[in-house]
Formats: structure tokens, C-alpha cells, sequence
């Protein structure tokens, strides 16, 4: 044994001048190459690529009492270190089997390969690799790699360990009823939460990788059973095609696989819900997660599911297609009363009942705008108070909407720059774009509303007419991933009302949306 | 956006389903008919017995429909533009055409400029007559830019709105209603009522776009089916139209008033519901119309166009936009507007009422022809 250490010693430390080159060219053109059989070359080539790294950790050891020296690189915060101690470094130092103790060092293969990883690394998630490369990229998504000398390899030990947050009930989705469960930033606790959520047959989820220099894990899920092909197909070929550095959030990925960008309306659904993605699932849609987010994007949607909320169906359906209708209602509030108010204000009085006109006109008589700059005047200010709300701290901002919203609203029919009647338009409104179960969409008709305004301001109650035939013309117009964003409502398809703007008893409901050209049309069976 | 594939192949995708025909067939009658109707009937008929024609002139456009629909159906996935020159010939099917894009043309030029004038007299007094066709052009172009499938759904989408719309306004009139207006029936005789057939017939000028969309229809032999009901829901609203405004305001009334069903609606006001008066309600269901009538007659102008010349038809529909602003500005007063509307309606009577059945008699001779001769 001393004979071997004081050999290991010469090899280190003689010919210093001539090895440190050699090993310098070596190593440059090693770093691209294979391992070689020389541990301490392997070793420094590894030093090499990732040692300037403050977070990459070396723990040079010797092999339970056989004098060969082994090295773990990990890195400090990705990886277990708990793991590392007590399946790793005890199975290597304290407990190493007697019967290698007379195993000599620096000869090929010395230590089996076997031997290591069938009987020594008590470890799930156990390969070897080759070259340098490969254990740099998974060293730094917390493997730890294990060299060992007289191995020509390098030994990857799964040891990465996150760190997630907790489950928690979805922020942007929040239900009366319904589960409590939401999407985190971790993709596999995202698929479980999938899984997990009964036992579904044939759920297929097939990863990708997004994301040229931050590479990301992108799954595709759908189930085999339902889903059309050719809808899989189309999406996978939109996901191979995105090309950036980064993508950092789906948000990426839904403005990259989009029908038209031009569109004001969203044409992925995104969503925290699990709930919300099987049932999407179920229905022959296709869902994309993506690591480090918590929002699922839905392909392909239409304008109806954008004003359902998963809650429709866990509540009774009496009540599940009351609150539909007033969903619907809220949409056409939301974009049509401050351009119908200015419409009738400015151009056709004579068109609302006589009480009322005189009672509005009264009311306006100190006004010295026109009704566009009035009600442009509140809405905006309703927006900013809106947007500011939301990058408050949680505590003040709602306080800060009620606040800022009645005290503007009451200073400024006050000081007689708005009329009172405009400040119920504008309060209405707001309160019916609320309503509205997907935020996307909230916004698409917050920024709609105001071209609705400008119509009106331009037209009258002729220039709301076109805008709605404008809208409306893009609408039938625009498709997700092959399917008209307007069906079933047009074209018709009687039998799919039943879950259009009425929520018709489950029982009824036996068959998927034909839109989604799903393997199995039934729901039941 | 890749909304520019080609028009002219009618592939297998740009198909529309039977509903979607009938109610391509029914936006594109109900248009300036359900304003004027009432007057332009009664000046002829004068006897209360208008209801009558209506459905008289409903029945004559159904059996032009059908024979339209019979044509058609001789020449599975062609139009009236590509199968015309087979039947008589390239140069007079080529006339034929050019005629029918006239008619088209002539008849969208029409609607224009009806709703610049009811606009302008309802809505928007002194806005100029540009302001008000223009933007109405555009929203038809970039509909239509899309093909005939954007096309159906949208008038599947206004059809609703129109009937809901139009039958609360309708039944709220109800309260002016005298049943003393609507009598004596037939009291002259049917003498009246003959009389004014030509002009209610021509309320229901429209099934000629079966001559086109046929050709779209996934199910043609479905065809005459949709005809049919596409003339029965019209009919319905006219004579809706027509009892209404005579029994409210009577035959000598209705005869002096230019846009009667307006006047109708503008004469009552109901007391405690958001809105006493209807008007509004009614013109946004006629405006609607007024662009539903008005993207047909593009649509097949720029098609006959382009299936003509074998183009594109994309250029066709903004080269067409200029082409319908000046005859839309031809008239000089809202009279010269009606006798360019009654003008329309002669043509289309030669147009569709009788070349359609020339035609059908003619093909059915030459395909006994090309029958013996094999």
C-alpha cells in the first residue's frame, strides 16, 4: 500500500513542469472529449469547467480503507445534502465492503462498475457518463457526480431536490366551491397534481425542452383516448418551432403558438386549476406545463369557455346557468354602456325616455366637457386605480381601490367636472368586467371598451353598431388551433347549447364538444 | 393570419351547412323592405288588404327559388358564373354574368345608400353621407375577406338578435294596434291585391344568391329545403311589419309617410320599463341587416368577378368598394333613391324571375341531347 501511495505521489508531483502543460492541452482537449482512465486529469478537466462556479462544491475522499480516491462534485443548495451524506459518502467510506479493501488503485477498472452501483450506492437514481459535457449540465440541475479513479467514467447520482412551495389555493381562480388545489413552479409536482387527481386512463404526458440557452421542460398532456390527432400534431409542431434563449414563464409559450397575434382576444386559455385541465382534458383539449410556472395554457379554446369557471358544473345547474347568463350580461356591460352613454348623450337624447334625458341633462348642466372627455376622464382613472390596486401590498389594496374610487367618483361630481350618471356607468362597468372568470379576457374588454368609446364619440349609436359588426367579424373570423373561436355557438350546433350559455343538467351532457373531432364522442361508456 | 388562401376553389373546407344557407337567404331579403314595405304596397293595393300580397309575392319568390335552386343543383360545386357559359354559350353566359354583377353591384349601391339616408335622417343628422358609407364598407370588406364560412356565421349571429329584437318592438306597438284599420278584408274585391303583387314580390328579391351559394352548400340537395324556409321567415316579419303599421296607422297613413314602420315605432311610448321609446332597438337590428344585405351583394360581385377573369378575388373586393360609393352617391334625393330601388327590382324580375327558368328549360334540353347521343 505505502508502494502505491508513494507511486501516486510521483505521478503527482514529479515532472511537475512537463505534466502541467501536458495536462493543460490535454485538458482543453479533453473538455469537449471523452473521460480518460487518468483520474487526477479527469479531475482537473472537471475543475476546469465548472470550479470557478462559488456554489460548485469538490469533496475529495479515499474509498473506504483502499486508498483509492474518489470525488464528488455537487452543487451547494440544488442538491440533497442529506442524501449525499448518508447514501453516498457513508456507503463509500464507512461501509465499504471488506472484501475491496485489497483493491489497488490507479488500475483499470479496479473497483468494478457493477460492484459500485449494484452493491455500494444505496440511490434511485443512478448513470454514467462520458464526457465532461454531459456531467456538467447535470451537475448544475443538481446531480451530483461521483468520479472514481481507475473508472474511464463518471457516475451521475440523482440527488437534485427543489425547493417548491406548498399547494395552495389558486390566487387568480379563487372558487366558492370546488378543490383548494393550484398549480406551484415545480413541473413534477404539476403532473402529479394531474396524475394524481384520479386514476385516468391513457393521460399521455410527453416532454420537450424549450429554450435554447435556459433549457426548460415543456409537457404536452392529453389523453390518448380523446384527443384528435391531428390536434396533437399541430400542437407539438408549434411548440418545436419556438425559438428563444429563455422561456420564462407560458406566457412565452401562448403568444409563440398563437393563431394571430394581432387579436386582441386571448386564444389559449391559461389556468392554476388542475381541476380546470382534466375537464379541459376530458373534453379533447390538450394542455401545455411548463416548468417554473404555475399557469397551464389550454389549446384550443373558444369565446364561450373563456366565461365559464370550473364552478358551473360543482354547483347544481339552476343555479350554474343563472350565473352563466349573467356573465354574459357582465360581457356586453362591460364593453357597450360608457359608449352607449356617450352615444345617447352626445348624439341622440331624443332617443332615451324624456324623464330620464331631462334628469341626465340636469345633472350635466355644469359639465364642460363633452360626454367622450367625461367618460374617458373616469375610466381612465378607474384603470390606473385598478392596475395601482393590484401592485399594492395585499393589505392596502383593496382599500386603496374603495377609497381612491369613491373619493375621485365623489370629488369629481363635486367639483361638476362628471355627471353623477356617468359615475354609475363607470362603477358598473368596472364591477361587470370583474365578473369576468378569466383575467385575459377582463382585459381584452377593458381595452375593447375603449375603443367602443371612441366609436361612439366619432358615430353615435351607428358608430357602436359597426364596431360591434367590426368585432363580431373578427370573432367568426379568428380560430384556436383549427377550431372556430366562436363555435358551437355559430355555427349552430343545437345540441352543444347545452353547455353554451346555459348549463343543462349533467345527465344531458353525454357527448364531448364535436368541435374537438375527439376518438370517443361519448362521455359515458 | 393566413386568411388568404384563394376563394375561387371552393374547397372542401370552405363549405356551409343547410341552417347556415337559410339564413343567408333570409338576412339577405329582409333589408330596406321592412322600412318601406308598408308604403310601397299600399300605394298600389290601397285597400287594407295588403297582408295578403305579401304572402302572395312570398309564394311567387318561393317558386323563383326553387326553379333557381333547380338550376343550380343541374351544376354540383359550379356557380351561376362558371356554369352560365356552358348552358348558352360563352359570350351570352359571360353577359349574363356581367349582368348579374351589375345587378349586384346596383343593388349594394341601393343599400348603402338607404342606410346613409335613415341613418342621416334618424341618427345622425348633418354628418356627410361619406362618413356614415364608408366605415360601413370597410367592416364589410374585412368580413369578407374571409370567405363565405365568416360570412354565414355572422348572419347566424345577427339572425337571432333581428328576430328577438324586431318581434319585442313589433309586439309592443300592439298597444296603437285597431283591428277597425285592417278591415274590411278583401272589401274590394282581389282585384287590389293582384295589383300590387309586382312590388311585394320584389320585397323578396334575394333567393338569386342561391344561383351562387349553392355551390358552398355541404348538402345541396338540401338546397330547395333552405330556400324555402329561408322566404318563410321573411314573409313571417313582413306581414308582422304590415299588419302592425296598417292597423296602427291605417292605410291613408301609412301612404304619405316615407319610412312608415319607423313612424310606427316613434308614435308610442311605453311607460315604466329603461326605455319608452323603440326606435333605437329597431335601427340597430335594421342597421344590421343593412350590412348582412350588403356584404352578400359584395361578396358575390367580387366572386363573379374573380371566378370571371380567374383572379384572386381578394383585389376584386377593394377594387369593387369605390365602385359601390359612387353608385351609391348616383341619387340625387331619397326619391331618386326609391326609383333606383324599383329600377333594381325590374331588373332582378327579368334577372330571376324569368332567365333563370330560360336556362333551366334550355339545360334540360341540351342534357336530353347529350343523354340520346350516347
Amino acid at each position: 500500500m505505502k508502494m502505491k501511495k508513494w507511486k501516486s505521489k510521483i505521478r503527482k508531483i514529479g515532472k511537475p513542469t512537463d505534466e502541467n502543460e501536458n495536462k493543460q492541452e490535454s485538458a482543453s482537449q479533453a473538455s469537449t472529449n471523452q473521460f480518460t482512465d487518468d483520474f487526477t486529469l479527469n479531475l482537473e478537466v472537471v475543475r476546469k469547467e465548472l470550479g470557478h462556479n462559488w456554489d460548485v462544491h469538490f469533496r475529495d475522499f479515499i474509498i473506504g480503507r483502499t486508498g483509492i480516491e474518489a470525488c464528488i462534485v455537487f452543487v451547494e443548495g440544488l442538491s440533497d445534502k442529506d442524501l449525499i451524506d448518508k447514501h453516498i459518502m457513508t456507503s463509500l467510506m464507512a461501509d465499504f465492503s471488506a472484501e475491496y479493501q485489497q483493491e489497488e488503485p490507479y488500475v483499470k477498472e479496479s473497483l468494478s462498475n457493477q460492484f459500485i452501483k449494484n452493491q455500494v450506492l444505496s440511490i434511485s437514481d443512478v448513470e454514467e457518463v462520458h464526457s465532461i459535457k454531459e456531467l456538467a449540465s447535470k451537475v448544475l440541475t443538481g446531480s451530483t457526480a461521483l468520479l472514481i479513479d481507475g473508472l474511464s467514467h463518471a457516475f451521475i447520482l440523482g440527488t437534485t431536490k427543489l425547493k417548491t412551495r406548498t399547494i395552495e389555493e389558486p390566487v387568480s381562480e379563487a372558487l366558492v366551491r370546488g378543490p383548494r388545489v393550484g398549480f406551484t413552479e415545480s413541473l413534477s409536482d404539476n403532473t402529479s397534481l394531474l396524475r394524481g387527481s384520479g386514476d385516468i386512463e391513457n393521460l399521455s404526458l410527453v416532454k420537450f425542452q424549450v429554450g435554447k440557452r435556459s433549457k426548460k421542460d415543456l409537457v404536452v398532456a392529453y389523453i390518448n383516448e380523446i384527443v384528435d390527432p391531428e390536434l396533437v400534431k399541430e400542437v407539438e409542431k408549434r411548440i418545436k418551432k419556438i425559438d428563444l434563449d429563455n422561456v420564462p414563464e407560458s406566457g412565452y409559450v401562448e403568444q409563440l403558438i398563437e393563431d394571430n397575434y394581432l387579436s386582441p382576444f386571448p386564444q389559449v386559455q391559461n389556468t392554476e386549476r388542475p381541476d380546470r385541465v382534466i375537464a379541459a382534458l376530458m373534453e379533447g383539449r390538450v394542455a401545455i406545463l411548463l416548468d417554473g410556472t404555475p399557469f397551464a395554457l389550454i389549446a384550443p379554446v373558444t369565446f364561450s369557455m373563456m366565461l365559464q369557471s370550473p364552478e358551473d358544473y360543482y354547483e347544481r345547474w339552476i343555479p350554474g346557468t343563472f350565473i352563466r347568463f349573467l356573465r354574459y350580461i357582465a360581457v356586453v356591460l362591460s364593453l357597450f354602456t360608457p359608449a352607449v352613454y356617450i352615444a345617447f348623450i352626445s348624439f341622440h337624447p331624443g332617443l332615451i325616455p324624456t324623464k330620464l334625458a331631462i334628469s341626465i341633462i340636469g345633472t350635466r348642466s355644469g359639465v364642460p366637457f363633452p360626454a367622450l372627455i367625461e367618460a374617458l376622464f373616469m375610466e381612465v382613472a378607474i384603470e390606473i386605480l385598478r392596475e395601482a390596486g393590484l401592485r399594492l401590498p395585499k393589505p392596502i389594496g383593496p382599500a386603496m381601490g374603495i377609497v381612491g374610487g369613491l373619493i375621485i367618483g365623489e370629488a369629481a361630481v363635486q367639483a361638476g367636472i362628471v355627471s353623477p350618471i356617468l359615475v354609475i356607468v363607470v362603477a358598473l362597468t368596472a364591477i361587470s368586467s370583474f365578473a369576468i372568470p378569466q383575467y385575459s379576457v377582463g382585459i381584452t374588454l377593458r381595452i375593447l371598451r375603449f375603443v367602443a368609446m371612441l366609436c361612439a364619440a366619432i358615430l353615435g349609436l351607428y358608430g357602436v353598431v359597426l364596431f360591434f359588426l367590426f368585432m363580431m367579424s373578427h370573432l367568426v373570423k379568428l380560430k384556436s388551433f383549427g377550431v372556430p373561436y366562436m363555435s358551437p355557438a355559430v355555427p349552430y350546433r343545437l345540441s352543444e347549447w347545452k353547455d353554451l350559455m346555459v348549463r343543462m343538467p349533467l345527465m344531458m351532457m353525454k357527448r364531448r364538444p364535436k368541435m374537438m373531432h375527439t376518438k370517443d364522442p361519448l362521455r359515458k361508456g | 393570419m393566413k386568411g388568404s388562401e384563394p376563394l375561387e376553389m371552393i374547397n372542401s373546407k370552405d363549405r356551409i351547412t343547410t341552417p347556415q344557407t337559410t339564413i343567408v337567404v333570409t338576412n339577405f331579403i329582409l333589408g330596406t323592405g321592412i322600412l318601406t314595405l308598408p308604403r310601397a304596397a299600399a300605394e298600389k293595393v290601397k285597400t287594407p288588404d295588403i297582408w295578403l300580397t305579401v304572402i302572395l309575392g312570398g309564394i311567387i319568390a318561393m317558386i323563383a327559388g326553387v326553379i333557381m335552386v333547380k338550376l343550380s343543383q343541374q351544376f354540383p360545386e359550379r356557380t351561376f358564373y362558371q356554369y352560365s357559359q356552358e348552358i348558352v354559350g360563352k359570350w351570352m353566359g359571360k353577359l349574363f354574368s356581367f349582368l348579374m354583377i351589375g345587378y349586384f353591384l346596383t343593388l349594394g349601391g341601393f343599400h348603402a345608400r338607404s342606410l346613409a339616408e335613415v341613418t342621416g335622417y334618424l341618427l345622425l343628422e348633418g354628418t356627410p353621407k361619406w362618413a356614415i358609407i364608408m366605415p360601413f364598407m370597410w367592416a364589410s370588406l374585412y368580413l369578407i375577406r374571409g370567405g363565405i364560412n365568416p360570412i354565414a356565421r355572422i348572419f347566424e349571429i345577427i339572425f337571432p338578435i333581428t328576430v328577438i329584437l324586431f318581434l319585442l318592438v313589433a309586439f309592443m306597438s300592439i298597444k296603437i294596434f285597431e283591428v277597425d284599420n285592417l278591415r274590411p278584408v278583401l272589401g274590394s274585391g282581389i282585384t287590389p291585391v293582384l295589383k300590387g303583387i309586382k312590388t311585394t314580390a320584389l320585397a323578396f328579391t334575394g333567393p338569386e344568391i342561391m344561383l351562387l351559394i349553392l355551390a358552398f352548400m355541404k348538402e345541396p340537395n338540401k338546397a330547395g329545403k333552405a330556400v324555402l324556409v329561408g322566404i318563410t321567415i321573411p314573409l313571417f316579419i313582413y306581414v308582422i311589419t304590415v299588419v302592425m303599421v296598417i292597423g296602427a296607422l291605417s292605410v291613408d297613413g301609412v301612404v304619405t309617410r316615407t319610412w312608415p314602420t319607423l313612424d310606427l315605432i316613434r308614435s308610442f311610448e311605453l311607460t315604466g320599463l329603461i326605455f319608452e321609446r323603440f326606435d333605437s332597438l329597431l335601427l340597430v337590428v335594421w342597421i344590421m341587416q343593412m350590412f348582412t344585405s350588403f356584404t352578400i351583394n359584395h361578396y358575390a360581385a367580387s366572386l363573379g368577378l374573380s371566378q370571371l377573369f380567374q383572379k384572386d378575388i381578394h383585389p376584386f373586393m377593394y377594387g369593387l368598394l369605390p365602385i359601390f360609393y359612387l353608385i351609391s352617391m348616383i341619387p340625387k334625393n331619397i326619391n331618386d333613391v326609391f326609383k333606383l330601388g324599383d329600377m333594381v327590382g325590374n331588373v332582378a324580375l327579368v334577372l330571376f324571375g324569368f332567365l333563370p327558368l330560360l336556362l333551366l328549360i334550355i339545360s334540360k334540353i341540351k342534357g336530353r341531347k347529350y343523354e340520346t347521343n350516347l
